[in-house]
């Protein structure tokens, strides 16, 4: 019998949940994707082929697939109550960014890069396999990825100085 | 290079950071698709229950057409058609051997011209011999 890919389930949830977390951000939705994600991979377990890289890839192929279908599929009708006041979103503009809301602002294909390396913690050569890249372009792409996310973090802290500034009484 | 070095140890600091605030599941959503995927049983594979059926259907079936010739039958219907093909592709009249053991025996085949002096020739000393045998010419009227 062929090797089985879900044999210890346990690590591999984690790190499919924190990539699909980095992609689509933390929540139900995450949650959602990687239970479909497992689903999926239960049903096609037989078809693993482990010549053609670690379970874990496999897994995360499943899982990109899943995001995917999921941004195809039409957006629920937002009630009334669930639309986002604009002085609401005003307010978090100027609170503090963490790092996994820098991550958010990221454009697309960053956030997949930064949701492999540091979500799913494959390594360069991984994700290469995974994005179909050499190795090499993976690399260099994730440099310029983590250099994009150091100048939104270092852009959030000096408008939050700014803005800490503006907020001081004056003395004088 | 001082500001080298920073910009790397900050790049360290920032994948440190990145991999410490992975974001993390909840234990119980873990435990429950654990639990999902340990309930559901792997399909035993039959691949090598199915190569073995294929092949002792064949051997049946090879078994069967042997015992009633049906390979014998198969091979020289085979044999046929590579004849019946030669025959197509190959456009030649039939080939003569020129330098065979009758062909030196007999020699070449006489022309009819040759024929027919010979046989003027032969007629002519005929005659010639019957007016010696008469001594006279024959009567002809």
């Amino acid at each position: 019998m062929a090797r089985d890919p879900l044999a210890d389930p346990g690590p591999l949830i984690r790190r499919v949940y924190a990539y699909v977390a980095y992609r689509v951000g933390e929540g139900a939705e995450a949650e959602d994707l990687t239970s479909e994600t497992f689903e999926r991979a239960l049903r096609y377990r037989d078809s693993y082929d482990p010549r053609r890289g670690e379970p874990v890839a496999w897994l995360i192929g499943i899982a990109r697939r899943c995001i995917e279908g999921g941004r195809l599929r039409p957006e629920p009708v937002a009630t009334a109550g669930e639309t986002a006041d604009p002085l609401d979103v005003e307010g978090s503009t100027i609170e503090r960014l963490t790092l996994a809301q820098a991550v958010e602002r990221l454009d697309e294909r960053d956030r997949e890069l930064i949701a492999l390396r540091y979500g799913s913690d494959l390594s360069a050569r991984q994700i290469a396999e995974v994005l179909e890249l050499r190795t090499n372009a993976v690399e260099v792409a994730l440099h310029r990825a983590l250099a994009r996310l150091r100048k939104l973090l270092e852009g959030d802290e000096a408008a939050q100085a700014d803005t800490r500034l503006r907020e001081r009484p004056s003395t004088l | 290079m001082r500001g080298f070095f920073r910009s790397r140890d900050e790049g360290l600091d920032l994948e440190r950071e990145l991999r410490a605030s992975r974001p993390q599941p909840r234990d119980e959503f873990v435990q429950m698709l654990e639990d999902r995927v340990h309930e559901t049983p792997r399909r035993a594979t039959r691949g090598g229950f199915r190569i073995a059926f294929v092949g002792a259907i064949t051997a049946c079936m090879l078994f069967a057409l042997a015992a009633v010739g049906g390979l014998g039958q198969a091979a020289s219907a085979v044999g046929d058609v590579a004849v019946t093909a030669q025959r197509i592709v190959n456009t030649q009249g039939p080939t003569i051997v020129k330098k065979s053991s009758a062909a030196s025996q007999y020699g070449k085949p006489a022309t009819k011209k040759k024929i027919k002096k010979k046989v003027k020739a032969k007629k002519k000393v005929k005659a010639k011999k019957q007016v010696r045998r008469a001594g006279r010419p024959r009567f002809t009227g």
